[in-house]
């Protein structure tokens, strides 16, 4: 008797593995390919995670995607030849350093904290209003040196007002003291920013709406 | 804590205020909040009964980097204006999930009025 009981159980487990092996297939079957984060479009540009539009570097940049928040949206590197550090990284930042809404004083704050914790005695060698992507932007070029770790960084970066926020694009590049710094990589960075579009509002913009809509 | 002073303008149309707690003693918090340039109050508890009080004060592990126990563990608390707590979360704080929060906080507050 006893025996039956469990030779019964034993069909019944089997029935269950062979169910949820069925249910496991089928998923494996019908579920979506996780889409590229970058699509290409027609007009030589790519489409990132249908938020933004922008031209790609060419092949030899890797993608830096933000997976679980923290400093930047979406950005590239590049690993160079010489000694280490040499390597170029440019990104869009949509939380830049800082809390001014006031791009001027953003800019002055931005130059205390940028590369702060590289030990970079960094100086700014250039500083402009401008345009870009229509938006009002401010244009950064620093350049600095660590001696003790015998690395230097040259960085451009472009302050904007969107909306009530600053947004950011950020590009550096690494080199040991005794390298040369190389405008190429800097051209790509141009070209991302210069192509830069946004296609859809960003969770600021529809929270500001919906305050708006709630009468707050 | 600059992303706080980042959303001060929409925390502003919310009807919230930002206040910081923290162990360290004023002068210190005052260099901090100067250098980071931040607009709203930190205040200083160096009798922890603020973190105590709010769970965010422990006397286990983890430990700093330097073997000190991080008695003051970073904790974000929401407390609605009948002074009731209705959110807490620890670690960074989730700039996104509290402004939503409080929307909706503000909402409710709103529709009992």
């Amino acid at each position: 008797m006893n025996q039956k009981v469990k030779f019964t159980g034993i069909l019944g487990t089997a029935a269950v593995i062979a169910a949820m092996i069925g249910i496991l297939a089928g998923c494996a079957t019908f579920a979506e390919k996780p889409k590229p984060a970058m699509v290409p479009t027609e007009r030589g540009m790519v489409v990132f995670l249908e938020k933004y539009e922008f031209k790609q570097p060419p092949a030899g940049w890797a993608l830096m995607k933000n997976v679980e928040g923290g400093d930047f949206e979406l950005g590239f590197l590049r690993m160079e030849k010489g000694d280490f550090p040499s390597q170029t990284t440019f990104m869009y930042d949509d939380l830049p350093y800082g809390g001014q809404r006031d791009l001027e004083k953003r800019a002055q704050y931005y130059c205390t904290r940028f590369l702060f914790n590289s030990g970079i005695d960094l100086r700014v060698t250039q500083r402009e209003k401008m345009q870009i992507i229509g938006l009002d932007a401010v244009a950064i070029s620093m350049e600095g040196e660590n001696p003790n770790r015998k690395e230097k960084a040259k960085s451009k970066v472009y302050l904007a007002k969107k909306g009530n926020r600053i947004i950011s694009f950020v590009c550096t590049q690494w080199r040991p003291l005794n390298g040369t710094y190389g405008q190429e990589a800097f051209d790509h960075f141009e070209a991302f920013v210069q192509s830069f579009k946004f296609l859809k509002k960003d969770f600021y913009e529809t929270f500001e709406e919906e305050l708006t809509k709630a009468g707050l | 804590m600059e992303a706080h002073n980042r959303d001060l303008y929409l925390y502003k149309r919310l009807s919230t205020q930002v206040l910081g707690v923290s162990m360290d003693d004023p002068i210190t918090l005052k260099h901090f909040s100067e250098s980071l340039v931040l607009e709203f109050p930190i205040i200083s508890n160096q009798l922890p009964w603020m973190g105590m009080a709010y769970g965010a004060y422990r006397d286990k592990p983890p430990f700093l980097p330097d073997g000190t126990p991080n008695w003051f563990g970073r904790r974000t608390v929401i407390v609605d204006k009948g002074g009731i707590i209705r959110y807490l979360k620890d670690g960074s704080p989730d700039n996104k999930e509290i402004l939503n929060f409080l929307l909706n906080l503000e909402k409710e507050f709103r529709g009992k009025k």
